[in-house]
């Protein structure tokens, strides 16, 4: 399953880059649509609102969002493909919007190349699936505190690992893997109110 | 914390206002509002900032993180925020309130079910408490107005209710899929699952309609949650003026010792001001108002301000109360993807002539687990590993969040600590609260209730504590800690030697000074208070909306 720009739209206005404004409730089986509905009018919102926002992606930016696709193609469920885009456009969002945060990716990806450097000889985006795994397996990362002002690799686990799961585990398609359209975080909208098994 | 920061806005005093109110939470906004309305000139002087709206989201996921503490959600802690706890429970305070406008109603849960007509009468009934000096007829038509203000959506037609004139302003949420669970166990054990009053939008009020996050406690990013800067907001359309960041040091009185002449404040770069008024209304929650009333000493009140009664502090409750949660394997759907974390309730234990006779409030939840982004961000798998550990436990619990009734007993109280001080200097709060039998009672029957529909929905019940188990309180998560309905402590009476302020909420003591909050209650009963202070709040408002007229 590939995760498309829709997706991350959804995930994006989970995080609130994307208006929240307009309304809906879930009510059985429309509820799916209303949902992606509303996500459609976000891409606008979410598209539009950083006037001065380049539309082509500069070199630099490339590489960051080559290390995060690679990082969420580890952390997120094999069974999805976090595109570019998906992870572009969440972060695209966020990048713009608050300069500190950018800061914390630019500075996170350093951090994490690092450690990919001494694990496996290469930065993180350029090894396979396997040495990423095993990078995260023997470093603190996951298993290490996640501190938004702490240690190098804390912020990393904060703003980039938990920031990706965020992302994902806040949106209805990391919801509905595990069978909610409408996870915690996610402004799906109320009243969603199957009947009950028989 | 960085995004509270200090704001440029002007700190000095307005001249000659006819009203001064210390505090924009719930008893301040209500009040201020209704008086501006009405044409009086008020100030309302905030201890904390005015939060950005742009910056709920960011709240939200620092509620939703695990690494981040419920009290840095809304930037609390630190010196300014110091405190101390006696009591036989923990209590975490800086988790319990909000300082900005809007107060503790930025956290709340929204959950606003009235007071019971047996709440105001329960020595006479129960031989327990004191009465209060109103009934629940003085204050109905407030309640009706209160509900009108913030926007109710509520059963009209529901057992277990006081009577009511009017319909509530919005229909109830619809029905959650775990409301159907809840609806179906009752059915068969008999026990009455009725929809909970919430102060959610569902459509018809000037502000956002509810858009499901499910963050309802402590973070509505949408705003369709009610929350009280929308009267500070209101006010200040009807001419208020609001001072954020000024918390008030002192209230300081005249000469003869009989009315407030000045509001004395602190600014963020430490100036030192002086607001005058005709009427001031302390309303700074019911943690902070006695401590401010105890600062206020004097020659003449050398035991705290409007104490002459020596009963300032005292009769200090909390309401006691627990958290279960049910684990239903194999449910169809999820029970957490509904949106509000609350939608029904279960009332029919609450007045109750057989023992025990301690109110409770029984609020049912949609789903009694950790957001999955939360659990993600917990665990220390990834890929599919991760994907199978959140599968295994998503959307398949209940759960009960349990409002009991405490008694007023004049050894719970609200003191200064004068060991430890704040970052201006001045002495903290000293909060030492004792549960007491008659409470755990309560609390016992309704675990119990709750404990029996699990099982009747071949559940398992996979935590249960509270002051049920309060000899295991170290073993406590946090939402089972208390602290988070403090009432009492500036009670109310008819007589001036067992009590602090009047029925119309003016203290005894001072001719100008009233009190608005949870502070003011002479029982607790069981209902969330918020909706009773905001009740109350407007009926002291067309009290001193009469004394100014005349
Ligand atoms: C997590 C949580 C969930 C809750 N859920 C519910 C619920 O569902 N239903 C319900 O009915 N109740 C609920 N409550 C309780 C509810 O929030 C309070 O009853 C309500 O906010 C009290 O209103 P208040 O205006 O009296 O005090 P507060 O809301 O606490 O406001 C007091 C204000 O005064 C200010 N202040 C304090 N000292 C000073 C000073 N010296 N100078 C100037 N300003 C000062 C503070 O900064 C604050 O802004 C909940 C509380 C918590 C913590
Ligand atoms: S469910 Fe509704 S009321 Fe609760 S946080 Fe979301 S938008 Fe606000």
């Amino acid at each position: 399953m590939e995760l498309s720009r829709r997706d991350a739209l959804a995930a994006l206005s989970a995080a609130g880059i994307a208006a929240t404004a307009g309304c809906s409730s879930l009510l059985g089986d429309e509820g799916t649509e209303t949902a992606a509905e509303e996500t459609d009018e976000a891409t606008a919102t979410a598209t539009d609102a950083p006037t001065d926002a380049p539309t082509e992606t500069p070199a630099d930016e490339a590489s960051s969002m080559d290390t995060m696709v690679a990082l969420a193609e580890v952390l997120y469920p094999s069974e999805v493909e976090p595109t570019e885009s998906f992870v572009q456009t969440y972060l695209y969002g966020r990048i713009y919007a608050e300069e500190a945060y950018a800061g914390e990716v630019d500075s996170g990806i350093e951090t994490l190349n690092g450690l990919a450097n001494d694990e496996a000889g290469d930065d993180f985006h350029a090894l396979s699936a396997d040495e990423r795994v095993s990078v995260i397996e023997n470093t603190d990362l996951r298993t290490g505190d996640s501190v938004h002002d702490g240690s190098d690799v804390e912020r990393v686990n904060y703003h980039l690992v938990d920031e990706l799961l965020f992302a994902f585990y806040s949106s209805p398609v990391g919801g509905e893997m595990v069978g909610t359209q409408n996870p915690r975080g996610f402004p799906g909208g109320y009243g969603y109110s199957p009947p009950l098994d028989q | 914390m960085s995004s509270t920061q200090t704001d440029d806005t002007d700190k000095t005093p307005v001249e000659d206002p006819d009203v001064c109110v210390v505090g924009a939470g719930p008893a301040g906004a209500l009040l201020s509002h209704r008086l501006a309305k009405r044409g009086h000139d008020v100030v309302i002087l905030e201890a904390g900032p005015r939060f950005d709206m742009e910056e709920r989201v960011e709240r939200m996921k620092r509620q939703i993180h695990p690494e981040r503490g419920v009290d840095e959600i809304w930037d609390m802690g630190g010196e300014r925020d110091e405190y101390t706890v006696s009591s036989d429970i923990p209590m975490p305070l800086n988790k319990r309130r909000a300082k900005g406008v809007g107060g503790t109603s930025l956290h709340w849960g929204s959950v606003v079910p009235r007071f019971r007509e047996r709440d105001f009468e329960m020595e006479s009934r129960h031989g327990v408490g004191k009465d209060w000096p109103i009934s629940y007829g003085d204050l109905r038509p407030y309640y009706a107005e209160a509900e009108q203000e913030i926007g109710v959506a509520g059963p009209d037609e529901a057992p277990h209710q006081p009577p009511r004139e009017e319909g509530y302003p919005m229909d109830p949420l619809p029905e959650s899929y775990a409301d159907k669970l809840y609806a179906k166990a009752g059915d068969a054990l008999g026990i009455d699952v009725q929809p909970m009053p919430m102060a959610i939008n569902t459509g018809a009020y000037d502000r956002n309609e509810c858009q499901g996050h499910g963050t309802c406690e402590h973070v509505c990013p949408s705003g369709g949650k009610y929350t009280a800067d929308i009267h500070v907001e209101k006010a200040e359309q009807e001419g208020a003026t609001v001072i954020t960041e000024v918390p008030v040091q002192r209230l300081e009185h005249g000469p003869d010792g009989e009315e407030i002449t000045e509001a004395v404040y602190k600014t963020p770069d430490g100036e030192t001001h002086r607001q005058t008024a005709d009427v001031f209304v302390a309303a700074a929650g019911a943690y902070e108002t006695p401590r401010l009333l105890f600062l206020s000493e004097s020659d003449q009140y050398p035991n705290g301000l409007a104490n002459s009664s020596g009963t300032l502090g005292k009769y200090f409750m909390d309401h006691s109360g627990g958290l279960v949660v049910g684990f239903l394997p194999g449910l169809e759907h999820s029970t957490t993807e509904y949106g509000p974390v609350i939608s029904s309730g279960v009332f029919q234990f609450y007045d109750d002539d057989e023992a025990p006779t301690g109110g409770i409030n029984m609020m049912l939840l949609n789903g009694a687990e950790p957001p999955i982004a939360t659990v993600a961000m917990t665990s220390d798998e990834i890929g599919d590993e991760l994907l199978e550990k959140i599968d295994l436990q998503a959307g398949n619990s209940i759960g009960l969040t349990l409002s009991t009734e405490t008694l007023p007993r004049e050894d719970n109280t609200i003191t200064l600590d004068r060991s430890k001080t704040d970052n201006n200097g001045n002495p903290v709060l000293d909060v030492d609260f004792s549960v007491g039998q008659y409470a755990i009672d309560a609390t016992e029957k309704g675990v119990s209730e709750f404990t029996d529909m699990v099982e009747e929905l071949g559940g398992t019940v996979v935590l249960s504590q509270g002051t049920h188990t309060l000899n295991k309180a170290d073993e406590f998560i946090e939402q089972t800690e208390g602290g988070y309905h403090p009432m009492g402590g500036t009670r109310m009476g008819e007589d001036p030697t067992e009590s602090v302020v009047d029925p119309t909420l003016k203290t005894h003591d001072l001719e100008n000074l009233y009190i608005s909050g949870g502070g003011v209650f002479v029982t607790g009963g069981a209902s969330n208070p918020t909706l009773t202070i905001m009740a109350l709040s407007l009926k002291a408002a067309d009290h001193i909306d009469e004394e100014l007229q005349g």
